[in-house]
Formats: structure tokens, C-alpha cells, sequence
């Protein structure tokens, strides 16, 4: 146990609140977070580990935060639990049918340079909103891995779990330079445009 | 014509033009400058406004929506 322990990479699920972050954490884990369907549920983190690639991961699941700068005691356990745990992978979960909202954060973190992997969750409840979003776009403008998911169907987690060891550092200037419409190179790890293969 | 937030009416909706305090907090929430929003409900007793940006509900304290004005269409 204690050598697998030193194996473990750990990975900081972050993103605002009611985007589905316990239920994707409950999906990758086989753990029992408390899920419900209000924001706000979490309050305190969660640990839970998986495997993927023959690496053993140890997962937090993050209370909901707008922001790294914390306004009330959830986002104070969310932001102090990212300051101690710098330079780890960092999972940023964003609802798919309200992406825009998440960017704010996702950004922030970033930008403090922790290595990123976004989860495009709810992408179910995306498609019967008839809202269409891009993992791949998304993918080439932040340089980060995308991957889409939904915790209630399943979708995309094996993709995301494989996805993990691809999480990487991106310089917030370049995405600046992307989207002011640059043809700027896809991710730094040579990894853009197709999302979920894992094998790249 | 240029309004404060908490001075919007019911079906009120304006482009957000200035944040004078609290910048951050609403930011994180997506009330930015250039941001189109709708006012859905003000609640009564001092309550807060709930306004519709793009797909999204945000609730704002009615002394936070003090700092936020609108040009109203």
C-alpha cells in the first residue's frame, strides 16, 4: 500500500457549482459522494482513487467555486485545497450546455499555471438541448485536452480517465493569441484537435 | 438610458456598461461589461434580482446590483 501510495498522481476536480463534479467523481471512483440536483451540495472534499494506463490516481473532488478568489466557506475549502496542492493535475469540469460560465474559472486556473483537463460534462443534456459544443475547438483555442462527458450515461469517462496523463501547463498569452484568430499551434504535448483517443 | 441594476424593472433589458464595486464577485458570475442581460425577477422586502444572461439565471444581492448599471434598450 505504501509503495502504491508513492505512485499515486493526484488530480484536483474543480469547476462551479451543480456541474456535475461528485456525480463524474462518483463515476471514476466507484466512490459515494453526495450527489444531488441543487448547487451548493458540496461542501467539504472527497477522496477516491482509479487506475488508468497502469497509473494509479488519486482523486479530490472539489466544492464548487465561481472563482479562485473564495466568497464564502465552500470556496474557501475549494481555493485553500488548490493552493496546497500546487503544481497538481487539475480536472476542470464544465456544463456543457452553460460552458461560458465555467470558462471564468477554468481560466483562472490556467492561468496560475496548474496542468489542466477539461471535462465537458452534462454533453447528454447538451444534446437534447439541441446546444452543439465543440470538445475539439475547445481543445485547439485553450490547449488543454477536452474530453466530453456525462456522469448519468456513461459517456466519454473511459476517454477522460485515459485522457488524464495528457493534462498539460498552457500559457494564457496563447490562448489570447488564438482567439484573436492566430493560427496558433494546437496543445504544447502535441496533442490537438481529436479528443479521446488517449493514444496519441 | 442608463440604469442601475437594482432600478431595472421586471422584462427590463440593457447591456452592462459599468461595475463600480465588487468587480471580481461579479465577474466570476458572468455580470461583465458588454454582457446582455434581462431582468426575470425581483424579489420583494429588499430581496435580490435574478437576471438571465444568456442561458444562464444569476442571483445578485440588491446592494451588489447597486454597483452594476445597465443602458436599458
Amino acid at each position: 500500500m505504501a509503495e502504491k501510495n508513492k505512485k499515486m498522481k493526484k488530480i484536483l476536480m474543480v469547476g462551479n457549482p451543480n456541474v456535475g463534479k461528485s456525480a463524474l467523481f462518483n463515476r471514476l471512483t466507484g466512490g459515494e459522494a453526495i450527489v444531488s440536483n441543487y448547487p451548493g451540495t458540496t461542501v467539504d472534499y472527497t477522496k477516491g482513487e482509479f487506475a488508468s494506463g497502469g497509473v494509479f490516481y488519486e482523486v479530490t473532488d472539489v466544492p464548487g467555486t465561481y472563482s479562485l478568489e473564495p466568497r464564502d466557506g465552500a470556496e474557501e475549502v475549494a481555493v485553500s485545497i488548490l493552493e496546497k496542492e500546487k503544481g497538481e493535475v487539475v480536472m476542470i469540469v464544465l456544463d456543457a450546455t452553460r460552458v461560458e460560465r465555467g470558462l471564468y474559472l477554468a481560466l483562472e486556473v490556467i492561468e496560475r499555471g496548474y496542468p489542466a483537463i477539461i471535462a465537458l460534462n452534462m454533453i447528454d443534456e447538451a444534446h437534447d438541448k439541441e446546444i452543439s459544443v465543440s470538445a475539439g475547438e475547445l481543445q485547439r483555442l485553450l490547449g488543454v485536452p477536452v474530453v466530453a462527458t456525462s456522469a448519468v450515461s456513461g459517456e466519454g469517462i473511459k476517454d477522460l480517465a485515459m485522457m488524464v496523463r495528457k493534462a498539460c501547463v498552457t500559457d494564457i498569452s496563447r490562448i489570447k493569441a488564438a482567439l484573436e484568430g492566430g493560427n496558433e499551434d494546437p496543445a504544447p504535448s502535441g496533442c490537438g484537435g481529436c479528443t479521446g483517443c488517449g493514444g496519441c | 438610458m442608463k440604469k442601475k441594476l437594482s432600478e431595472m424593472d421586471y422584462g427590463d433589458f440593457g447591456t452592462v456598461c459599468e461595475i463600480s464595486s465588487n468587480k471580481s464577485a461579479l465577474r466570476s458570475l458572468g455580470v461583465r461589461e458588454g454582457k446582455t442581460l434581462t431582468m426575470v425577477t425581483k424579489q420583494p422586502i429588499k430581496g435580490p434580482v435574478v437576471v438571465m444572461l444568456g442561458e444562464v439565471e444569476v442571483a445578485i444581492g440588491l446592494e451588489t446590483a447597486d454597483f452594476v448599471f445597465v443602458e436599458c434598450a
